[in-house]
């Protein structure tokens, strides 16, 4: 049946979901070399959008403008809109903790904090919020059972979160992330660097918090990106070429720069 | 998925307030740091400044010839720093003579010859002697180094070159046992250790398939050393030495007790002598007069001059080494 | 062919002499140590005994101990680290956090270098225009700033360099979870750089337990049990270079045993130090 649909009504079909993030006219640079070149798009609410692309077509750069991770680096600066529930968060008023309370991210490698595991979720969660031990106890655990990792731990919540394999640190990385009520989290490749098994864990997460979470996640993997996303945008060299319904880029992409990638073609 | 939603009107209030405390602190400290990386300038600042303030007496007073004079004449309030100039510079040179060869040599040795199990803690032990204190050197050179060459070494060579002429001026006097060449052989083993860690840490930036292709063509260990090792870590090399030069130049205690604190010039390396720090180290709680402690300040800028000098231009190949391993 | 293998010959030998020349200035030198540290141990054994903890340092030609240099070497050196730490860690985090790109931490990098090997007399001298003078006497507290003094350096030094290590992935997590960059230093970078950091001030104290140079005008030194900071107070160093320069024997024999004391407390501060770094590097 979506086969059936025009160009144009699937986009209209998706507009019936409210844009999460829309980005406009975007450009971003390192010092003078161009990486983005005027993206435009717009990622629905509480759904999985996929970037996918040829290494150094600016889909992690892309990622990274959403919470202006990019700022800790000189030189790297960003032009346009992008704008989170119709606020631009590029705009210079926006404050950039707070930004990043409301998009969480989770990267490439596992970064667990160097202190407990338990302390690993508590240190974003007391940043913002006041809250009693009992309570924190709570949070905590609720943020394991989400990241499915609660029953592996739950005994050893002191031990230090360097302890954990690379799979179950990174989920204890999304614990964390899940953990401090972000609306929207970024993916960064984020099974990568992990073996099958941990990757399906991941995917599988991915999954279930799309429910309460719109989701953006980086990846080389097309098979990951047709598994786990309902978007994908295809980038090549610092452009958006096409951005649909995964089905649809993965099925019958309208150009054939997709078409070639998708088939292996390069990249 | 609603009690995420539902949570975010209540938490956003308490949430700006934290934003301003944060943003605040964040100032804060960002200042207080900024402030402690400036304050590293101000130090060095500070001491050039009032190294200058200190000597301004004398300079006023002296004028060029200040450096030029070789009196020192506390009671006739005569100062000059040429013979602390000639004996730092003397006793520093000598000491590089020695100790870069051998520092060298064990460097190579360290690379390229020792057993596997014996690297690391040879290479521990040179470093960790890098941190012996100078007054032990000076202890041990005052009552064992300056004996033995007072009773053995020095009259067998001023005996040796007794009749021969240039060399039997360098030599000559009666063996006091310390002097010049005590205090270059006491720096010389003091800044050993520099050269070793320094020249072993360079050798080490040369990639193994530069000196893997050498072995490849037939070059032995010496022709690859020589050849390929040395020239590509030939700044790191000589910035090493001056780092090195830059400790002889300025060190105080190890020297002091061995270089018999005498003004004067003297052509022979067994002479007593004195150099810039140790005059300071042993004269200025003891000087009397305004004019008297501003030239030992003076002496002190001197030094200061010098060993800036040196120690920018050792940094600035280290740091071009630096550069180039990092790129 | 006979010139070919005669050229391969006298290659081999030439090989063969430099080589052996290497082996032998590594012999020169471990001897050589070997030789200070072993006049070291023998005379400085020879002066151990309860005395040189217990009882103060003697008048000339008395027999008598160490125990207020010893005191006041302790004083001055934590007081030099209490002061020096605090501004090196700072100093280092600005160059390796906030401004890790910026030309301050280029020029304080330089400046810093030079800093960590200028001759300890100069800050010395600088001290005594900066405090004994105005003062108009002698203090511990002059040859305890002076003792900070080159602890900065070296402090300074060491943080840039183990903050340098923590990697960047780890800054951007503490951020992306919307920590301000102080509490991502605090909480995050402190932490994981924290063995290398402790490193640094053990390495410091070493270097400045072994200082003479920039006591002899600031604190000078004081014959006496003092615990007055801005009296003169006497140091295991200063206390060594007089007794070791005196014609008395048992001045000379307390020397010898005071040198042997810092020798050993230096060497075993570099070692744990050092395998402080060893245990992080291992992981």
């Amino acid at each position: 049946m979506s086969q059936m649909l025009s160009p144009d009504m699937t986009i209209a079909a998706e507009a019936v979901t409210k844009a999460k993030i829309e980005v406009k006219n975007l450009n971003f640079y390192y010092g003078q070399s161009k990486a983005l070149k005027d993206i435009t798009l717009s990622l629905p609410e509480r759904s999985v959008t996929a970037f996918i692309g040829p290494s150094g077509c600016g889909k992690s750069t892309l990622l990274r403008v959403f919470n202006r991770i990019y700022e800790l680096y000189p030189k790297q600066t960003a032009e346009g809109q992008v704008l989170l529930d119709g606020q631009n968060i590029l705009d210079r008023s926006q404050d950039l903790n707070l930004l990043r309370t409301k998009i969480g991210m989770v990267f490439q490698k596992p970064t667990p904090f160097p202190m407990s595991i338990y302390e690993n979720i508590a240190f974003g969660v007391r940043l913002y919020e006041k809250i009693s031990k009992a309570e924190m106890d709570g949070r905590v655990e609720q943020a394991l059972k989400r990241a499915a990792l609660w029953t592996e731990v739950k005994d050893k919540l002191n031990a230090s979160g360097l302890s954990l394999s690379g799979g179950q640190q990174q989920r204890l990385c999304i614990a964390r992330t899940v953990a401090v009520k972000p609306e929207v989290i970024l993916l960064d490749e984020p099974a990568s660097a992990l073996d099958p098994l941990s990757t399906a864990k991941i995917e599988e997460l991915i999954d279930e918090l799309q429910a309460d979470y719109t989701i953006v996640i980086v990846t080389h993997n097309m098979q990951q990106a047709a598994r786990v996303s309902k978007q994908t945008a295809f980038m090549y060299l610092g452009e958006l070429v096409e951005f649909d319904r995964t089905e649809k880029i993965f099925t019958s992409p309208r150009e054939k720069r997709t078409q070639d990638y998708i088939t292996g073609r390069f990249g | 998925m609603s009690a995420v939603q539902e949570a975010l009107p209540a938490v956003r209030s308490s949430r700006d307030a934290t934003v301003r405390r944060f943003a605040l602190t964040d100032a804060i400290f960002h200042a207080t740091t900024r402030a402690a990386a400036i304050l590293v300038l101000v130090l060095l600042g500070g001491v050039a400044i009032s190294l200058f303030a200190g000597s301004w007496q004398a300079l006023s007073t002296f004028g060029f010839s200040f450096l030029t004079s070789e009196s020192w004449n506390p009671v006739t309030e005569k100062f000059g720093a040429l013979a602390p100039i000639y004996g730092t510079i003397i006793t520093s040179a000598i000491a590089i003579l020695i100790a870069v060869p051998l520092g060298i040599g064990i460097a190579i040795f360290l690379t390229e010859l020792c057993p596997r199990p014996l690297r690391r803690p040879i290479g521990m032990a040179v470093e960790l002697l890098a941190g012996i204190p100078s007054i032990i050197y000076g202890i041990w050179g005052l009552f064992v180094l300056a004996p033995f060459l007072q009773t053995t070494v020095q009259p067998f060579i001023i005996s040796v070159f007794h009749g021969i002429p240039g060399l039997n001026g360098l030599f000559a006097g009666p063996p006091y046992g310390i002097g010049l060449l005590t205090s270059a052989m006491i720096l010389a083993i003091m800044i050993l250790p520099f050269i070793t860690s320094i020249t072993k840490d360079v050798f080490d930036t040369v990639p193994s398939v530069l000196k893997e292709s050498a072995y490849g063509i037939g070059c032995t260990t010496w022709e690859v050393t020589r050849r390929v090792v040395i020239p590509y870590t030939r700044i790191g090399i000589m910035g090493g030495i001056m780092l090195a030069l830059g400790r002889a130049l300025g060190e105080t205690m190890a020297v002091t007790f061995v270089i018999g604190n005498a003004h004067r010039i003297s052509t022979s390396l067994f002479a007593p002598a004195t150099t810039i720090s140790a005059t300071i180290a042993n004269e200025f709680t003891e000087a009397v007069g305004d004019l008297y402690t501003s030239s030992l300040v003076a002496l002190g800028l001197i030094l200061f001059v010098i060993t800036f000098l040196i120690l920018a231009i050792a940094r600035y190949m280290l740091m071009r080494i630096d550069a180039r391993t990092g790129a | 062919m006979s010139t070919a293998a005669s050229l391969h010959q006298s290659r081999k030998r030439k090989n063969g002499v430099m080589m052996t020349l290497c082996v032998i200035s590594a012999g020169i030198g471990l001897a050589w140590l070997a030789l200070i540290l072993g006049a070291l141990l023998y005379k400085g054994l020879a002066g151990v005994s309860l005395s040189v903890f217990t009882e103060m340092t003697p008048p000339p030609g008395d027999a008598g101990g160490l125990l207020n240099a010893i005191y006041g070497s302790i004083v001055m050196t934590i007081i030099g680290i209490i002061v020096g730490t605090p501004i090196g860690v700072l100093a280092g985090t600005y160059m390796a956090e906030y401004g890790r790109f910026s030309k301050l931490t280029t020029v304080v990098r330089f400046i810093n270098d030079i800093l960590l090997s200028a001759p300890s007399i100069i800050i010395g001298l600088f001290v005594y225009e900066l405090m004994v003078r105005p003062m108009g006497h002698f203090s511990a507290i002059a040859g305890a700033v002076a003792l900070a003094i080159l602890v900065i350096p070296v402090v300074v030094r060491t943080t840039e360099d183990m903050l340098n290590l923590v990697p960047n992935a780890l800054r951007e997590a503490g951020t992306a979870i919307g920590a301000p960059r102080w509490v991502v230093i605090r909480s995050v970078a402190y932490r994981a750089a924290l063995s290398g950091i402790v490193t640094g001030i053990l390495l410091a104290i070493a270097r400045i337990s072994g200082e003479t140079a920039p006591l002899l005008f600031t604190a000078l030194n004081n014959q006496f049990w003092s615990s007055n900071l801005n009296a003169p107070m006497a140091s295991l160093p200063v206390t060594i270079f007089q007794f070791a320069l005196s014609p008395y024997e048992e001045w000379q024999q307390l020397a010898w045993t005071g040198a042997l004391i810092i020798t050993l407390t230096v060497l075993a501060l570099s070692i744990f130090a050092r395998s402080l770094t060893g245990r992080r590097e291992d992981k």
